[in-house]
């Protein structure tokens, strides 16, 4: 049962991330992906919304009738997105302004919807909370590794948060001279997102034999 | 008939439940955000005046695309140009622009405020470095609304994000004839 429990949770960083292998979300991964902040912020926001909407659908399946399952999924997604802008907007306004269309947005994430739909109205609350926790680190992994790529070759920088006399940008000497413009370009996003998802299907495909 | 009555008084509780706890959310919030919405604009308001005193301001300017006046004042007390805060169009949708003119029209500086640009493209127009195109731009020479009217290293700053430039631009323009028209008053 323990073991169980541990795949459900752990699925979703890797065997079924849902970025590289689901490919679901790929408008804001591909969207929000030039600054790493940016990407943990983004990360951070989707596994809040996805853990407890995935909670309260759990809880409620029984209760939403089946032919206003997805309007209600979307009010109780809806909720949980607009309370994360919210405490956003008013505590940490720089991610706010770095996230912009993307926050709201999802509410529309097809990657919540989607765990709704497949899971958390036929599994148990524990369950659900478990999925959510593991498709939201596998995606913010997923957006923080691309982000990564793209923020050092084509930014030459990491942008962190500031704190105290660190400003929050660390500078990579080679890189920073010489970036490799392309990548923070919607052009570069899509170009990137397909090596990874190739390298990602060669990896399940040699662990798969 | 029942089966409507409990599709309906389900989703009318779900709607009230989530009503609810975002209205506690927002009480808790909206007086931070209020606090932080004005702080920017008053930073805004410093970082473009120019070294110039702030004066009156008009709230009431009866045009769509300039939501406030701020004169500036001189040492001698008089207008020595104004802030305009604008309200023009991105990729994005609706953007707010503070800039800063002498009362002949040319810029002074500028800052893009509100806005919902991409994040990477379009927000890089934050950046208070971007809005260095534009100034001195508006009097004798005319503010550069095209790609192809700026510099080349100024022109690659805004590869990926020409709707950005286009409608900051456009205001920055829009408000540079619109101080040439107050002519000091």
């Amino acid at each position: 049962m323990a073991t169980e429990r541990m795949q459900v949770l752990t699925k979703g960083f890797f065997k079924e991330n849902p970025v590289f292998i689901i490919m679901l979300g790929l408008c804001p991964t591909l969207g929000v992906t030039t600054q790493v902040i940016n990407g943990i912020g983004m990360g951070l926001s989707v596994i809040f919304v996805l853990v407890f909407s995935n909670i309260f659908i759990s809880m409620l399946k029984n209760i939403i009738p089946n032919s206003v399952r997805i309007p209600s999924y979307i009010v109780i997604i809806a909720a949980f997105v607009t309370i994360v802008e919210m405490v956003m907007h008013a505590f940490a306004p720089s991610i706010y302004k770095a996230l912009g269309i993307f926050l709201p947005l999802i509410v529309v994430n097809c990657i919540i919807l989607g765990r709704a739909e497949a899971f958390a109205n036929k599994n148990t609350v524990l369950d659900s909370f478990l999925d959510g926790v593991g498709m939201g680190v596998g995606f913010t992994m997923a957006l923080t590794l691309i982000a990564f790529i793209r923020e050092v070759f084509g930014a030459g920088t990491i942008t962190l948060v500031p704190m105290g006399g660190f400003d929050g940008v660390i500078e990579i000497p080679l890189f920073y001279t010489y970036p490799v413009r392309v990548l923070t370009l919607a052009a570069g996003a899509l170009l990137l997102m397909g090596y990874l998802k190739a390298f990602f299907e060669w990896n399940a495909n040699r662990k798969r034999g | 008939m029942r089966q409507f009555a409990r599709v309906g008084i389900t989703l009318s509780l779900i709607a009230a439940i989530a009503a609810t706890a975002l209205a506690m959310v927002n009480a808790v919030t909206a007086p931070k955000i209020a606090a932080y919405e004005l702080q920017v604009i008053q930073n805004a308001l410093t970082e473009v005046s120019g070294g110039f005193a702030l004066g009156d301001s008009n709230t009431e300017t009866g045009d769509t695309s300039v939501s406030a006046v701020h004169a500036l004042n001189d040492t001698d007390g008089s207008v020595a140009g104004y802030i305009l805060q604008l309200n023009g169009v991105g990729y994005g949708g609706s953007m707010t622009i503070m800039a800063s003119y002498l009362v002949t029209g040319e810029v002074i500086d500028a800052r893009l405020l509100a806005n919902a640009e991409t994040p990477g493209l379009g927000k890089k127009a934050e950046v208070p470095a971007y809005m260095e195109k534009f100034q001195g731009t508006g009097g004798d020479t005319a503010v550069p609304q095209k790609k192809d009217a700026l510099e080349k290293s100024d022109a690659d700053s805004i590869s990926g994000a020409t709707v950005t430039f286009s409608g900051v631009a456009k205001s920055i323009a829009y408000g540079s004839d619109f101080v040439k028209s107050l002519g000091g008053k």
